[in-house]
C-alpha cells in the first residue's frame, strides 16, 4: 500500500468526489468538489474514471511525504509546487517514490488546488461518496498532520500533459450566468436592474457552503419566506440586501428570498474566486443554460491527450 | 400546485402559501408519489413546497412539469403511513439553557413551560438545516419565542429548541439561534436507522419529560 503522510494540512484540504445524491430530504448536503471543471480535467490526465476522488486544497500550504510508489497530478488554482524542492508543472502526471516530499505553495491565481492520484485515494465512503462534508462531519474531516492518505501502488508513469489551451484561467472579474428562479417576481424591475448592472465583490465569508458578496443592496417586496428547498447556485438576498450564492455544502432548506440561480458551470468558476474578486451577474434563458452545460460536457469527451 | 424554476436543473412545486397540515399532507403525498423513481434525482419536501432536481439534459422544465403532474395524479389517494412517536426529553436547567430567560420573559414558571411543551402533539414538516434536524410545529403561542438575537456558536447535541412556533432537535453540536429548553438522549441521525433520520416528514411527535437519571440511563450526555 502506498500513500502520502501529511506533514502540513494547510488551511482546509479535504477529499472530495462528485458528492452525495438522494439524502437532501433528510438534511444531508450534497458536498463534493467545488470546481468540477478542474477536477474533471485532473481525472482525464490521470486516466481515472469519471468521479474518482481527489484532494481539494483551499489556497495551498500543504506538505506531503510519499510512501511507496504512485502517479499524481495537480489541477485547479495555480500555485508553486515542488517535488523534492524542484518545481513541477500542473496538469502533468508525475511519478512519486518512497520518501519524496511534495510541497504545495499558496495559490497565485484561483482558490482551490486539486491533487489527484492514479486510482484515487482509498478512503472509506459514507453514503456512497468519499466527499467530506466539513460542517456536517460526514465522510471524515479535513486533513491534519500525521494523517495517511493511502492509494494503490502504481509504478508506471504515463507522462501525460494537458494542452495549455485546455487549462482554466482564473480572472479577477467573473460574470456569472443565472436563470430566473424562485422569488424572481418579488424583486421589482428597478431592483433587478440594480442587481444586474452592479459589480459585486467576494467577501471573506466565502466557503464550501456559499459565497457572500458585498456591493449594491437589493430590496425585495418580502422580508422572509416559508423555508424551502435550496438548489445549487441559488442567489439568496437576505434582509441586509447583499447576495449570497449557495454552493455544494449549502443547507438543504432555508427561508431567504432568492432572485435566481447561477448555472452549474458558472458555480465552478465562482468556487475559484478569492476575496476581493469582482462578480457580475448576467441573465440567461433555461435553453441557453442547457446549451452551455452541453458544451461543458462535450468538452471533456473531445479532449485528446 | 404552482411550478417555478429553482435552478437550471431543478424546479419547485408550491402547494399553498401558509403553513398548515392540509398543505403539508399534499406536499407529503407528492413527495411519496415521486420518491424512488430515478427521473427525480433529489427531492426536498418542506412546509409548503417540494424541490425536485432532475436531469436537465434529458428533460426540459415543461416536460418535467408534465411528468410530475402525471405521477401525482395517478398516485392520489394512496395513504402514506404517519407514525406517532414519543420523544424523551430532560428539561433540567443545566441542559435547558434558555429556560430561565424564557420563564422570565413569558411570566411563566419553568414547570409551566415544560407542561405546555409536552402537552401538544407536533407535526414534522421538514427535515433540513442539518442531517436529521426535524422542523416541527406548532408550538403553543404561550411559549413561542423568537430566535436569539445572538446565536450560540455551540449548541450541544440533542438540544431541544424553540424558534417562534417551531420546535426542533439539534442532531449534533452546531451553531444555532433557537431557544434551548431541554435535551434528548435519542440520536437524530444514525446510519443504523432505516432512512438514517430518526424522524420522517409527516411523523406526529410528543415530548415526554424525563428525569436526569432516566436521561443518563438512556445514554444522554450532560
Amino acid at each position: 500500500m502506498s500513500g502520502f503522510e501529511v506533514l502540513n494540512g494547510g488551511i482546509q484540504a479535504s477529499i472530495q468526489d462528485l458528492g452525495r445524491v438522494g439524502l437532501a430530504s433528510i438534511g444531508v448536503s450534497e458536498a463534493g468538489v467545488l470546481d468540477e471543471y478542474s477536477y474533471n480535467l485532473l481525472n482525464q490526465i490521470l486516466k481515472n474514471p469519471y468521479g474518482t476522488n481527489a484532494l481539494e486544497i483551499l489556497f495551498g500550504g500543504v506538505k506531503l511525504k510519499a510512501k511507496g510508489e504512485g502517479v499524481f497530478a495537480f489541477s485547479g488554482a495555480i500555485a508553486d509546487i515542488t517535488l523534492n524542492n524542484k518545481k513541477i508543472e500542473m496538469y502533468k502526471t508525475y511519478q512519486i517514490k518512497d520518501g519524496d516530499v511534495l510541497n504545495i505553495g499558496f495559490a497565485l491565481s484561483g482558490a482551490r488546488i486539486y491533487l489527484g492520484v492514479k486510482g484515487g485515494f482509498e478512503v472509506k465512503e459514507e453514503f456512497k461518496s468519499s466527499s467530506v462534508s466539513i460542517k456536517e462531519g460526514i465522510g471524515g474531516r479535513v486533513i491534519k498532520p500525521k494523517d495517511f492518505l493511502s492509494f494503490a501502488t502504481c509504478k508506471q508513469n504515463y507522462n501525460v500533459v494537458l494542452k495549455e489551451s485546455h487549462r482554466p484561467k482564473f480572472e479577477n472579474t467573473i460574470t456569472l450566468r443565472m436563470v430566473k428562479a424562485y422569488q424572481w417576481d418579488m424583486f421589482e424591475e428597478d431592483e433587478r436592474e440594480k442587481f444586474f448592472s452592479s459589480t459585486y465583490e467576494v467577501t471573506s465569508q466565502a466557503d464550501r457552503m456559499g459565497y457572500r458578496l458585498s456591493g449594491e443592496k437589493i430590496a425585495s417586496t418580502c422580508k422572509g419566506i416559508i423555508s424551502e428547498g435550496i438548489a445549487y447556485g441559488a442567489v439568496q438576498i437576505p434582509a441586509h440586501g447583499e447576495p449570497i450564492v449557495l454552493l455544494k455544502e449549502r443547507q438543504t432548506i432555508g427561508g431567504y428570498p432568492k432572485i435566481g440561480s447561477v448555472i452549474r458551470v458558472d458555480c465552478f468558476k465562482l468556487a475559484q474566486a478569492k476575496q476581493g474578486n469582482k462578480i457580475k451577474f448576467e441573465l440567461v434563458s433555461l435553453e441557453e443554460a442547457r446549451k452551455s452545460s452541453k458544451k461543458f460536457n462535450n468538452f471533456f469527451s473531445e479532449i485528446v491527450l | 400546485m404552482k411550478f417555478e424554476v429553482a435552478s437550471v436543473d431543478s424546479l419547485i412545486i408550491y402547494f399553498g402559501d401558509s403553513i398548515g397540515e392540509e398543505v403539508a399532507s399534499r406536499v407529503r403525498g407528492a413527495f411519496f408519489a415521486l420518491k424512488g423513481s430515478n427521473e427525480f434525482i433529489e427531492l426536498i419536501p418542506s412546509y409548503t413546497s417540494l424541490l425536485v432536481k432532475y436531469d436537465f439534459m434529458k428533460y426540459s422544465f415543461e416536460e418535467m412539469v408534465e411528468l410530475i403532474k402525471g405521477r401525482i395524479d395517478s398516485s392520489s389517494g394512496a395513504e402514506v403511513e404517519s407514525r406517532s412517536i414519543t420523544l424523551p426529553v430532560y428539561y433540567g436547567l443545566e441542559v435547558g439553557l434558555d429556560l430561565e430567560d424564557m420563564a422570565k420573559s413569558k411570566d411563566l414558571s419553568i414547570k409551566e413551560i415544560i407542561k405546555i411543551h409536552t402537552q401538544k402533539e407536533y407535526f414534522v414538516y421538514a427535515i433540513g438545516f442539518a442531517p436529521g434536524f426535524p422542523y416541527m410545529g406548532e408550538v403553543d403561542r404561550l411559549i413561542a419565542t423568537p430566535r436569539l438575537a445572538n446565536p450560540r456558536a455551540k449548541v450541544p447535541k440533542g438540544s431541544v429548541g424553540i424558534a417562534d412556533t417551531q420546535t426542533a432537535i439539534y442532531p449534533r453540536l452546531s451553531p444555532g439561534g433557537w431557544n434551548i429548553i431541554g435535551r434528548t438522549p435519542v440520536e437524530m441521525f444514525d446510519k443504523s436507522y432505516e432512512g438514517f433520520s430518526y424522524f420522517r416528514v409527516g411523523d406526529r411527535v410528543r415530548f415526554e419529560s424525563i428525569s436526569k437519571d432516566e436521561f443518563i440511563k438512556l445514554g444522554g450526555e450532560l
